[in-house]
């Protein structure tokens, strides 16, 4: 067993040695495949990052109903019935013009806007709770509550976050397909680097079937070379992943400021670290496998 | 040891290299086999190796009967023979240590171990001092002592030897001759293949003599 397991180091070690004196062309391409792999990384990383905030806006639609400058009290009040009577509104609260102008100072910065300005531009609001999800009935409360008496207009506050929430999905679909696609990539590329090393070692290999070399042992060096490479593609994706988030988060971060938000993309946790670099090793040494049971079979003695 | 029980073997193309033929050759015996070009030497060494198939008949090798052994069992037969081809199959891309190295790669023998091995088997053949040198700047003569050396340094029980001497002068080819005759007396079982018959006579050992894939008188 002890035996068993040094062959195997030394097959490791021999292939990782034979990869960095590999031809340059091999080398090259084993990069731009993982400057290709850090692209779904960094996608992955980017809808991970943004799925939570995105998925806590949509989660809680809310509909802002803005009343006429000149509303009055008692226009307010027939409001304040209608909606506490309406079946498909869970709840709602006013905000007044007041309330409203000094939030938007606090929230802001913008200390002494109001002494800056004659009188207050903003309406009295209610920001009312629907019953329900589902967008079809949305959009009739919606409607319904626009045409209250003295109401300028009811936004639809979740608009823009359901756009938001479906580019993130599709942008989660496009990682799929690329992560997928590159995987393909990865798998093609080893198998391409494994058949070049098998016709390069074919001597080799002849005589080792002809003293009793088993085909295990011949196909060992060529799948740790693919695990190795693999592995290799994978740290490499990572670090540019890692230097990309980096390098993009300050520019996030001042983006979210703007809408009083707090988000960051955040790097691979040390677990999907892991299991990418399994993954990338593993799609290695199956285009390696696949390479190896192709051309080994092909170089038969005589 | 070695058992053929009316083997023909036919290659493609329907030349018939062996025709039933039967022998059989005992443990630690050392044995010559003669015959002109293409009377069939090299395609018996490859039989007993299972380098070929026969076509018909059984080939013992170790008491196993290789017509019926799976290829993946083939590697396990072939550890125990040593190899001694008529083109050399030398790897010219590595040093002499290296390719007498091989075999012991092959059967993962502890490297440390190996390596007094490998020293061992170039001592045997004369070529200690060449045992960094690339193969390409050896002699005929010495190339083919590389290829006796990695023959032995798994220490087969069985060696089978395909023109050992050709191209080499007398003098060489008794040097060659004696080598072989040192490993029969340890107990290997030689077989040993030449179309130069006055070498093996002065042996005394027996001759398998083959003419167009048969025995000749
Ligand atoms: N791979 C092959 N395919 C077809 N015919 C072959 C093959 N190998 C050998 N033969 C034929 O089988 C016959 C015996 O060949 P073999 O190589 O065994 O002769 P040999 O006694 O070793 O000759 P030499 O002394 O020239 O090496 C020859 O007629 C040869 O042409
Ligand atoms: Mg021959």
């Amino acid at each position: 067993m002890k035996h068993f397991l040094y062959l195997h180091a030394l097959s490791a070690r021999q292939a990782l040695v034979k990869i960095l004196r590999q031809p340059f062309g091999s080398l090259l391409s084993l990069l731009m495949l993982s400057v290709a792999l850090a692209l779904p990384l960094v996608l992955y990383l980017g809808v991970e990052s943004t799925q939570t905030w995105v998925g806590k806006l949509t989660a809680t639609p809310q509909i802002s109903l803005f009343m006429e400058l000149s509303a009055e009290d008692a226009d307010l009040a027939a409001v304040k019935s209608s909606l506490a009577s309406h079946p498909k509104v869970k709840s709602f609260s006013f905000v007044g013009k007041a309330e409203a102008l000094a939030g938007l100072e606090r929230r802001n910065g913008l200390d002494g806007l109001a002494e800056g300005l004659d009188s207050n531009p903003l309406p009295d609001a209610f920001v009312v709770t629907p019953a329900t999800p589902e967008p079809r009935e949305l959009e009739m409360l919606q409607k319904e509550l626009s045409g209250l008496p003295m109401v300028e207009s009811a936004q639809f506050d979740a608009n823009w976050a359901k756009r938001l929430f479906g580019m993130v999905e599709l942008t989660r679909h496009l990682t799929l397909f690329l992560g997928a696609a590159l995987g393909l990539a990865l798998v093609l590329v080893t198998h391409n680097t494994i058949r070049m090393q098998i016709l390069a070692h074919r001597d080799e290999i002849e005589v080792s079937k002809l003293i009793g070399a088993t085909d295990s042992f011949i196909r060992r060096p060529f799948l740790y070379h693919a695990l190795w490479q693999g592995v290799l593609a994978g740290l490499i994706a990572w670090g540019l992943t890692s230097w990309l988030v980096a390098s993009a988060n300050p520019a996030v971060r001042e983006f979210a400021r703007l809408y009083n938000e707090q988000l960051e993309l955040r790097p691979l946790a040390p677990l999907e670290l892991l299991a990418m670099i399994a993954a990338t090793g593993l799609l290695a040494m199956l285009g390696a496998r696949l390479a190896a049971n192709h051309h080994l079979r092909q170089i038969e003695p005589r | 040891m070695i058992q053929f029980d009316q083997v023909t073997k036919r290659y493609p193309g329907g030349n018939e290299a062996l025709k039933n033929l039967s022998f059989a050759i005992d443990s630690g015996e050392m044995v010559f086999l003669a015959g002109h070009s293409g009377a069939g030497k090299s395609t018996l060494l490859k039989l007993i190796a299972g380098i070929e198939r026969a076509t018909s008949g059984g080939v013992l090798v170790n008491g196993q009967n290789l017509s019926k052994l799976r290829p993946s069992q083939l590697p396990y037969v072939r550890q125990h023979i040593g190899l001694v081809f008529q083109d050399h199959k030398i790897l010219f891309d590595r040093p002499v240590f290296d390719n007498v190295m091989l075999p012991l790669n092959i059967i993962g023998f502890d490297r440390r171990d190996a390596a007094k091995r490998v020293r061992a088997a170039l001592d045997k053949v004369g070529l200690l001092g060449k045992e960094k040198a690339m193969p390409i700047h050896l002699s005929g003569g010495e190339q083919q002592r590389l290829c006796i050396a990695r023959a032995v340094v798994h220490r087969p029980s069985i060696l089978l030897a395909d023109e050992p001497s050709a191209n080499l002068d007398r003098a060489y080819a008794l040097d060659i001759m004696e080598l072989f005759k040192s490993f029969h007396q340890v107990g290997v079982t030689v077989l040993i293949s030449a179309h130069d018959e006055t070498l093996m006579e002065d042996y005394g050992r027996r001759i398998i003599r083959l003419r167009e894939g048969q025995f000749a008188a």
